[in-house]
């Protein structure tokens, strides 16, 4: 074993060393390119939940939040909640939101939203609503019959064309808004929002006290209490926490809450991304296939004379691997050595969704571990069959073809 | 040493079936030099790829040193075809991408001995068939005659029991088979090696000392053509 070993590393390493040294370029851009296919779209991905989840401590859920147990719609006395919630340690800021359905409507123009009832001087340090107003002002402790409206519904923002919207709205138009219960009333747009986000762009923001009045709530009803804490990474004790100091609502870390929706939305995409990985990992496999076997078909005869001269089977097979493993591993190399550039230059320039949405890929080591024994193995599968089948003929046949 | 016995090889079987070899029978000493000789057909091919273990007889016994190799297991065969047989084959055989020195050295290397000895063993074995100096040259890089000595060379250098040689000259000019012929009589007379080569041309049995005449695969002459030295003790080198 240890000579077959020995024997089929000499062969392969002269068969590298004065090989077409052409072809071995050739083969190992290929591979390189196969290499970038599987691990590139995968960062994309990456980088685009990391994005996602982002947006998800930035505006609907903070750091924890806190949602109605069982079938309630409403946390009850979400103020006694609060107080409970502000004494734990490791809590920023909380606040009270209060979510209803409503439509919107505009010159003939109607849309449905989400809006929701925030107290708007305590989102200053809760979320990122207040600093994305890209027209007019966020609201303010009195505003009562103001709103502020997502960009792509009124009409301004990037997306509009996709969505339905309510023709140009600006700071100061009048809109009507209906709530789900059929209560109207009629706001002054105070500020459009732009977050580069459906999930913001596609709603609005009133005063806490609006919605709690239009649905005759009392006793400081919410539909979600949402937590920031100190230090990021800690919100699973912090979660914990909040639980022991007697909140019985259902209390969600951004990551819970992300993965169910950022699952969702990822799921065609992931789709993609399997089948893609699948793709090139095949395509990849075949490529190896292909170039050992015509390899191997042309060195036929060497193999037979390999063989006629007292060369083992092992040794032809465990050279043709060698082989393999070496093209595969070049391929790997230069595939990082890409790779990473690609990874530099979308760090510096990355890639826009909604013109603002900016997407930088994620560099996961897992993930290139994963393909770099992916690609080595199925390549040495690969690159030993052809040669296997070869070194099993006989040698006359190898040798003088019959 | 060598022991052929009513040796048969047919190719295919039935009424169809090339009867190669009809059941040839001889044998052969340590340290001669034999030439196989016949017309084209004749069976010296067949018979010699047999007698190297590269090919199996249809029938008939073969023992090398009364070791009955014609029924040993392929593994068996494959050491022995390694460590025992040299085979020269006309078109020299070599490995394009290996070196003169690889393509001896890696045989050292099966063997299990060490990259030094193997080394050794190679340049040792190149400078026997007068190619000192240029052992890091390739295949391409050789002359024909240049290229059977390496063939030659690799065949040796394991000090094999027997050298077999199928028209090594076949592919050379008189002047290259020249060169390659008397590094076998060298060997044979220096070193006692034994050697059998199949050729067609008369004037290279001037070279040996005992030619086998093949015909339509029988044996039909076996002319001695100096009494050899059947002296039982020929010094290996
Ligand atoms: N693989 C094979 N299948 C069928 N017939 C074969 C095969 N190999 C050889 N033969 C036949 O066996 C006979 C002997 O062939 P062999 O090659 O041994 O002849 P040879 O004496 O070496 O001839 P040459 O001088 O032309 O090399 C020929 O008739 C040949 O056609
Ligand atoms: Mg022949």
């Amino acid at each position: 074993m240890i000579n077959d070993i020995r024997v089929g590393g000499l062969i392969a390493y002269c068969s590298v060393k004065r090989g077409n040294k052409k072809t071995l370029m050739f083969i190992v851009f290929v591979l390189s390119l196969i290499f970038m296919n599987l691990v590139f779209l995968p960062s994309m991905i990456g980088g685009m939940t990391v994005l996602f989840t982002g947006f998800m401590q930035d505006y609907p859920y903070g750091d924890i939040v806190i949602e109605p147990s069982g079938d309630n719609t409403y946390i009850n006395n979400a103020d006694n909640v609060l107080q409970k919630v502000r004494a734990v340690e490791g809590v920023r800021a909380a606040t009270k939101r209060l979510d209803a359905g409503a439509s919107i409507e505009h010159k003939q123009k109607v849309v449905g939203a989400t809006i929701t009832g925030l107290l708007p001087t305590e989102e200053y340090d809760i979320s990122q609503y207040p600093y994305i107003i890209s027209e007019g002002d966020f609201l303010g402790e009195l505003s009562r019959d103001e709103i502020i409206i997502g960009a792509m519904i009124a009409g301004t923002g990037f997306g509009s064309e996709i969505y339905d919207n309510l023709g140009e709205v600006r700071p100061g138009s009048l809109v009507d808004v209906t709530y789900s219960n059929g209560v109207k009333r009629t706001y002054k747009v105070k500020g459009i929002m732009e977050g580069s986000f459906e999930l913001v762009d596609l709603n609005a923001l009133v005063h806490y006290k609006e919605i709690e009045e239009v649905y005759g709530l009392e006793e400081s009803k919410a539909t979600s209490v949402v937590v920031r804490i100190d230090k990021q990474g800690s919100e699973e004790q912090v979660q914990d926490k909040i639980r022991e100091a007697g909140v019985n609502e259902q209390i969600f870390t951004w990551a819970d809450k992300s993965e169910t929706l950022i699952k969702q939305a990822m799921q065609s995409m992931g789709a993609i991304n399997i089948m893609s990985k699948f793709v090139s990992l095949i395509v990849g496999a075949a490529l190896v296939l292909i170039i050992i076997y015509i390899n191997v078909l042309n060195r036929k005869k060497e193999i037979g004379i390999l063989k006629a001269v007292g060369i083992t089977p092992g040794s032809i097979v465990l050279s043709y691997a060698f082989l393999s493993m070496f093209y595969v591993s070049l391929g790997i190399l230069a595939g990082l050595t890409l790779y990473f550039s690609l990874m530099l230059y979308f760090q510096a320039n990355p890639v826009t969704f909604y013109e603002t949405m900016e997407i930088r890929p994620q560099i996961d080591p897992m993930l290139l571990i994963q393909s770099i024994v992916t690609m080595l193995t199925l390549s040495v599968i690969a690159g030993t069959l052809p040669a296997w089948s070869v070194s099993k003929e006989s040698i006359l046949k190898a040798i003088w073809g019959r | 040493m060598i022991i052929v016995k009513n040796l048969k090889r047919y190719y295919g079987t039935g009424e169809t079936a090339v009867k190669a070899l009809k059941g040839v029978s001889f044998e052969i000493n340590k340290g001669e030099f034999v030439a196989i000789m016949g017309a084209s057909g004749s069976g010296k091919t067949t018979l010699l790829r047999i007698l190297a273990l590269l090919d199996d007889a249809t029938d008939g016994e073969y023992t090398i040193r009364g070791l009955q190799v014609s029924s040993l297991p392929e593994a068996e065969r494959s050491y022995y075809r390694l460590t025992q047989v040299g085979y020269v084959f006309q078109d020299y055989a070599l490995i394009n991408e290996m070196s003169a020195a690889e393509n001896v050295y890696i045989l050292s290397m099966m063997e299990g001995k060490s990259r030094k000895e193997s080394y050794e063993t190679a340049l040792e074995a190149l400078d026997k068939v007068g190619l000192k100096g240029k052992h890091n040259r390739v295949p391409d890089e050789l002359s024909g005659g240049e290229k059977q000595r390496v063939a030659i060379a690799r065949a040796i250098a394991k000090k094999p029991d027997i050298l077999f040689a199928d028209e090594p000259c076949a592919n050379l000019d008189t002047n290259n088979s020249k060169q390659v012929l008397e590094v076998f009589k060298e060997l044979n007379e220096k070193y006692g090696q034994t050697i059998v080569m199949v050729t067609h041309e008369p004037w290279h049995t001037e070279y040996v000392d005992r030619v086998i005449t093949l015909e339509d695969g029988n044996l039909v002459n076996d002319e001695k053509k100096k009494e050899v030295k059947n002296n039982p003790y020929v010094p290996h080198f």
